[in-house]
Order: C-alpha cells, then structure tokens, then sequence
C-alpha cells in the first residue's frame, strides 16, 4: 500500500547567494499553483531527505501565497541541514515541506518592537512586508548583524523610512534590550529571534510581561506540545513483536508511525473507524465515537486512543 | 394464517437543486481553486484534480476509492456553520469539488442522480477529518458530523458548469 501523502511537494525555483554564507531559496508549486496559507513570521519543515528535517521561517509576505521563500546561513559547525541546503540543493530540484506553523500574532494598532540577531531577521521581514502592504508603520525593528546585513533587499522601502535601526557589531555597541523594550512596557507586541544570549536578555526584559505580548522565536525545533494528558506508558505490538514508549508529545499515533505501522487512518478525529485495532492488554482510554461499549472490550480507535495503565498491547 | 405481502411504494424524489461552485486542486494540502467549470470523465473523476483515477496525489491517494472521483457539499452547511457556530467556512475551504443548493446530500447514498450533463452515483457519505483544521485553523471537525458532503462515482462524464441544474434520475 502506497504511504500516506503527508508533506507539501515543491520545487526549488531560485537559489540567490547573498554573501555572509547566506542564501535565499524560493519554493513553488510545480504548476505555480497557490501554497498552503501562512500567517507572518510562521515557519516551515523542509525535509532533506534521509531523515534529515530543518524548520526554516518563511521570508516573504503571506500575501504571496505562490512562493514560499527561507534565507539559509552556513552553520559550519551546525548539524547539518544548512550545509546539505548550501552545498546540494539546486534550481529545478524537488523538496518536501510541512504545512506552516505558527506566526506572530501581531498587534493590529500598537507598535510591533521587533529584535532581531543576524539571519534571525527572517520571521520579521515577513512581518514586515505583511504590514507595509497594507499601509501599517506601527512597528519598529532592531536588528544586529555582524558585518554587512543581508536580506535587506526584501524591506528596503521600511529601512528608507527609517523604520528599522541597524547594528554592525563589528563597528559598533550592541543595543541593550531592556531599554529598547522598557518603552513600550505599556502596550503593543515585543518579539525577538536570534542568538541564545539575545533571547535571554530579552526574555528578562519581558518577564513581567503578558504572554499575548510577547513573542520568542527559536532557531531551535519548535516546542513540543503535549498531545495527551496521560503519562509515558510501554506499547507492545504482538504481530510484529515491536516495543515502544508513548510519550504525550508523540502520542500513541505518533509512535505507531514511527515503529513504520501503517495503520489505516482516516479522519484522525475517531469518527470514522478506520483505524480500529484488536489490543490484548490495557486498559485502553477510548475517546472515539464509534465503538460500542461491547466493541470497546477488545478493540481501540488508534488515532484518539491512550493507555490508562503502564501497557497497551494491540495487535498489530 | 398466510403472510401478508407488502408491497413497498417506490419512492421519487422530487428535489432540484443547482451547482453554485466549483473547485479542484492538483495536490494534497494546495489551496482549492475555483473554477466556471470542470471536465468529469466517467470511471475516473476529474480532469486536473489530486484524485483523478491513475494520476492520484492526493492526501487519501494510498486509500483509493470509487467514490472519490468526485466530492459534493452543500451550500446549506456554509450557511449553518455561519448561523450555528459563528464559523464562517469558504466554498473553497471545505475541499469538495462541486458546491450544491438545493440538493439533499444526506439521502442520496446508493441512487444515481444528474449532475449537469454527468451522471454520477453516490456511494457513500463524506467524513470530516482532523486534516482540515490543521490547514484551514478552523475548528470545523465536530459542526461537520454528518454533513460532510457526498462521495460519488462518475457513471457517465461530461462538463460541469456553475448553474447547471442537480436532478434526480
């Protein structure tokens, strides 16, 4: 059975070298057909292959929902994925992608500060471009780069207007966070991307604030949200004889797919019943709407299923 | 004592409803674009989209199904998601082919009925699934038990058009 289509096909369309072990590509639809939609400053998966998957934020404005544009620096020393995009990936060449994630919520009449440290600039171009098109200024960006800045090409207009305060670490000071952020300690967003040293000193200057006005992008993977409330428990699949934990995060569906089960999911919300699945040994937690109390004696609804106990045995 | 035979009335159905949009997309997760019309051909689904028989590259492609060649939903549930959950859902959102007035989706299971100049057979009624929230970031799952939408194999194709008459056989 062919596997689930689970990433967004695209092609690489333009690869632009921008110096300072920058580049810039843009991906598109093989058929320029419209991306899925994203919100300013959201984030994609791009998937290398064999395993290899790097989140990478989107650069250019929402409104260009054809395009899917990330700026890349060289981590010489990173863990690899900037290195495979930098050395392999080529016009015309295939790439898998999640669908976006997240954004920033932006504050539609207050000011936007926005702070960011070298190629973490990303998120905020995107933004930015976002509320120039439709005619908004409230919003100012500090941005520190050692050396030359790239990207600046993509808000050249705003740097014109004096919107965006730059900082060449090499020739000068660093601007000291809890100033910049003190005066709007009252009203409107803070949000700031960039090295771990920056991200601290902006998260003490924003620890009074409201979470809704704050905003921390990682160059890290993304926070693992909980998917369930139930602790790990132990999955043992009798058929195939695998072992696994399922931890909230992952969840139970998550880890089956990891093993490389392929269970036939379908409407993912326990509903259907396509993925209904003998188990042995439990209890399980069933939270579908399908199975009768009788059928909940030996079978499970995988894709909304948990374990009570310490260990769920499905026949699988 | 003898059974008594009863003979059951044949029922005709006496709707008629209209086609107010139609949309297609090539891959899973790309947005659904509208189109004036669309090309069904009979056994297979329609031309350009993620499901069409021997070009499948949609998100169910590793489940095929006859009943995906085309996909209805009605304009009655956008109007319900408005007026009972505040949701405002788009004809281009809900990712069905065909947007219908009129046309009484939830009984059509197992009958034949027109479709323009097509001729299309229900098999069986649309599930909702977790996917479309995760990418319109709507919570449209639960509102959409049990008004999903229609799937229907195409038994005899042809052109679709936006107003064509739905009609029963």
């Amino acid at each position: 059975m062919a596997k689930a289509i689970k990433t967004v096909s695209t092609v690489v369309s333009k690869v632009e070298d921008l110096g300072n072990d920058t580049k810039r590509f843009t991906l598109v639809d093989q058929d320029d057909w419209e991306l899925p939609p994203f919100r300013p400053g959201a984030h994609i998966d791009v998937h290398l292959g064999q395993g290899l998957v790097r989140t990478y934020s989107l650069c250019n404005d929402p409104y260009d929902d054809r395009r899917y544009v990330i700026a890349v620096k060289r981590e010489r020393e990173g863990r690899g994925g900037s290195n495979f995009l930098h050395d392999l990936v080529e016009v015309g060449q295939p790439i898998s992608v999640s669908l976006p994630r997240g954004g920033i919520a932006l504050d539609q009449e207050g000011t936007n500060v926005f702070l960011a440290g070298g190629i973490g600039v990303t998120p905020f171009i995107s933004a930015i471009r976002h509320l120039e098109r439709r005619g908004r200024s409230n919003y100012v960006l500090h941005w520190t780069s050692r050396g030359r800045p790239v990207l600046t090409d993509m808000i050249a207009p705003a740097i014109e207007a004096g919107r965006i305060r730059l900082y060449d670490t090499t020739a000068q000071a660093k601007p000291v966070i809890a100033a910049i952020v003190g005066e709007f300690a009252g009203s409107g967003l803070a949000a700031c991307c960039g090295p771990a040293a920056m991200l601290k000193a902006f998260e003490d200057a924003v620890s009074a604030w409201p979470e809704e006005r704050k905003h921390i992008e990682m160059f890290t993977p993304p926070k693992v949200i909980a998917r369930s409330d139930v602790p790990p428990y132990e999955l043992y699949l009798s058929a195939s004889q695998k072992l696994a934990t399922v931890t909230p995060d992952v969840g139970l569906l998550g880890t089956l797919d990891a093993l490389g089960v392929e269970v036939p999911v379908s409407c993912g919300g326990g509903i259907c019943g396509a993925c209904r699945t003998r188990w042995t040994e439990g209890p399980p937690i069933h939270r579908d709407r399908v199975l009768s109390i009788a059928e909940r004696q030996n079978e499970l609804i995988v894709c909304v299923g948990d374990c009570a106990g310490q260990r769920l045995v499905l026949d699988l | 004592m003898d059974a008594i035979a009863i003979e059951e009335p044949e029922v005709t159905m006496s709707w008629q409803g209209v086609v107010r949009y139609l949309h297609k997309t090539p891959r899973a997760f790309l947005p659904m674009r509208s189109f004036p019309s669309l090309e069904l051909v009979a056994g297979r689904g329609i031309e350009g989209d993620r499901y069409f028989v021997g070009h499948e590259t949609g998100f169910y492609s590793h489940k095929p199904e006859e009943g995906r060649q085309v996909t209805l939903f009605e304009m009655e549930t956008l109007e319900a998601l408005q007026r009972d959950h505040k949701i405002e859902l788009l004809p281009e959102e809900h990712r069905r082919n065909v947007t219908v007035e009129g046309v009484p989706l939830n009984h059509l299971v197992g009958r034949r009925f027109r479709l323009g100049e097509a001729i299309v057979e229900a098999t069986r009624l649309s599930t909702p699934c977790r996917h479309i929230e995760e990418i319109l970031g709507k919570s449209v799952f639960d509102p959409l038990i049990n008004r999903s939408g229609l799937n229907c194999k195409i038994i005899a194709g042809g052109t679709l058009r936006v107003g064509d008459a739905v009609r029963p056989i």
